[in-house]
């Protein structure tokens, strides 16, 4: 009974707290965003295309490095303990797990990570 | 609530100003004035001021401007004229009172004394949606149909790797804060590199204080009023802005002038000297040979280096050489593809 109680009365508080920040945002101002409104701000100028666009993901390199840098640093952690536990058949597992890795790296040295630019 | 409405109109207040012709050179300086804070968008802003005459070409843009302040809004005419658009619109021409007519109006409209301005523009969307299909829906690009009276973006050549994604058209001013103030330009973006340029309106020739706008745009407002200040301590001034190391924030080699200068260059000359920084008179380049290819960072950097009367020949030569500039822009002459190149 005192659960059940319980949930209401969280529930009953949301409610109140919800209702009390719409009610507070709420002035005589504001209202739904006209259409002029809705534009995107470029100084008084007009976009000739929708915003909706594919561009390039430049940055697409750096996650794969990242990845294949910090990933297997997080795995290698908890894989220390296990291999005092394990021994050579963990060590052959993180060697399979660096192994599919440095594809990754040696796919994104072809790419020209690397390069300073 | 008017205790309320009271004690918020004693805050600053939020201006976006809007720059045309012959605007007051006190203008520069507001954010000096007390209680008055200078936004860079009209998103943020309570009070639109317009200083000095906006040309009639350039009415529509005024228009969309202020339909973008939020509520609730009001204008300030600073020695412009009088529009009937804007009826409401508070008319000021001494450079004196500017200040507290803002902070007037701002505290009026707050306590419910001044109606919030309406829309200019009537409420519905620039065009209708429009599509193939009985439903509006279908059609070239990325997902069909025409959203709003605007296409969906297509792909377009690429000048950076070659890699043809969506482009963007748009026109861009003439009332962004770190645009020249009058200049129009009709965009295409891929990415943020720019692939093609169009000049739809030329700045205003009266001086905008390149060297303030220049460190403005390098996020140091300090120092922009600071060089505002009249020629008083220009020693402080250099040194301090040495110290900033502004300078070595601007790419050397990027937007090479006839006159063999770059950006840097220019910035040198305006931190050296206060007034000499004319620009020999770019009588045969165009726009696009100054920015098609540049990043959007890039070529901020490069127009607000160029003063205004060689950004009004650049723009004037744009016009007369559209094949040059505007159509292919793949390989712009005498521009190197790598100055601007930093990604």
């Amino acid at each position: 009974m005192q659960t059940i109680l319980a949930i209401v009365g969280i529930f009953a508080l949301t409610v109140v707290f919800v209702g009390g920040l719409r009610a507070a945002g709420w002035s005589d101002f504001t209202g739904p965003a006209t259409a002029p409104q809705q534009r995107p701000v470029l100084g008084g100028g007009d976009p000739e295309t929708h915003a909706w666009q594919r561009f390039h993901v430049r940055y697409y390199t750096m996650m794969l490095l990242f990845v294949a840098f910090e990933m297997e640093m997080m795995f290698m952690y908890p894989w220390a303990v296990v291999f005092v536990a394990e021994g050579g058949k963990a060590l052959a597992e993180m060697g399979m797990f660096l192994a599919i890795l440095s594809v990754g790296i040696l796919y994104g040295w072809r790419e020209g990570v690397f390069r300073w630019e | 609530m008017t205790w309320l409405n009271h004690l918020a109109a004693r805050a600053h207040v939020p201006v976006f100003v809007a720059f045309g012709d012959d605007a007051p050179a006190e203008a520069w300086t507001l954010s000096r004035l007390p209680g008055v804070l200078i936004v860079d968008t009209p998103r943020a802003a309570s009070v639109l001021l317009v200083a000095g005459t906006i040309p009639e070409a350039l009415i529509p843009y005024l228009h969309r401007l202020h339909d973008q302040l939020p509520h609730p809004r009001a204008t300030v005419l600073w020695q412009s004229r009088p529009t009937q658009s804007i009826p409401n619109a508070v008319a000021v021409t001494g450079g004196n009172e500017i200040g507290l007519v803002v902070v007037n109006t701002f505290a009026d409209l707050l306590a419910g004394d001044r109606v919030s301005e309406p829309d200019v523009l009537p409420n519905k969307p620039p065009a209708e949606w429009r599509g193939v299909g009985p439903h509006g829906q279908g059609g070239k690009g990325m997902m069909g149909g025409t959203p709003y009276g605007r296409p969906m973006a297509m792909t377009d050549d690429d000048i950076r790797d070659g890699l043809a994604l969506d482009s963007y058209t748009a026109e861009f001013g003439p009332f962004l804060p770190f645009f020249p103030p009058g200049l129009v330009l009709k965009l295409t973006l891929q990415g943020d590199v720019i692939q093609k340029v169009k000049a739809t309106h030329p700045p205003f020739g009266s001086g905008r204080p390149l060297l303030a706008a220049m460190l403005r745009l390098m996020g140091l407002p300090a120092l922009a009023v600071r060089s505002l200040n009249g020629g008083a301590n220009r020693r402080v001034l250099q040194r301090l802005i040495r110290l900033s190391g502004a300078r070595f924030a601007i790419p050397p080699g990027l937007g090479r002038m006839p006159d063999g200068s770059d950006v840097r260059a220019r910035f040198d000359r305006m931190t050296r000297t206060s007034t000499d920084a004319t620009l020999q008179n770019p009588s045969d380049m165009a726009l696009g040979h100054v920015l098609i290819g540049l990043e959007w960072h890039a070529a901020m950097l490069v127009l607000s280096s160029i003063d205004a009367a060689s950004l009004q020949t650049l723009c004037k030569n744009s016009d007369n050489d559209d094949a040059s500039s505007a159509t292919d822009g793949r390989d712009p002459s005498g521009h190197d593809m790598h100055t601007g190149h930093m990604s």
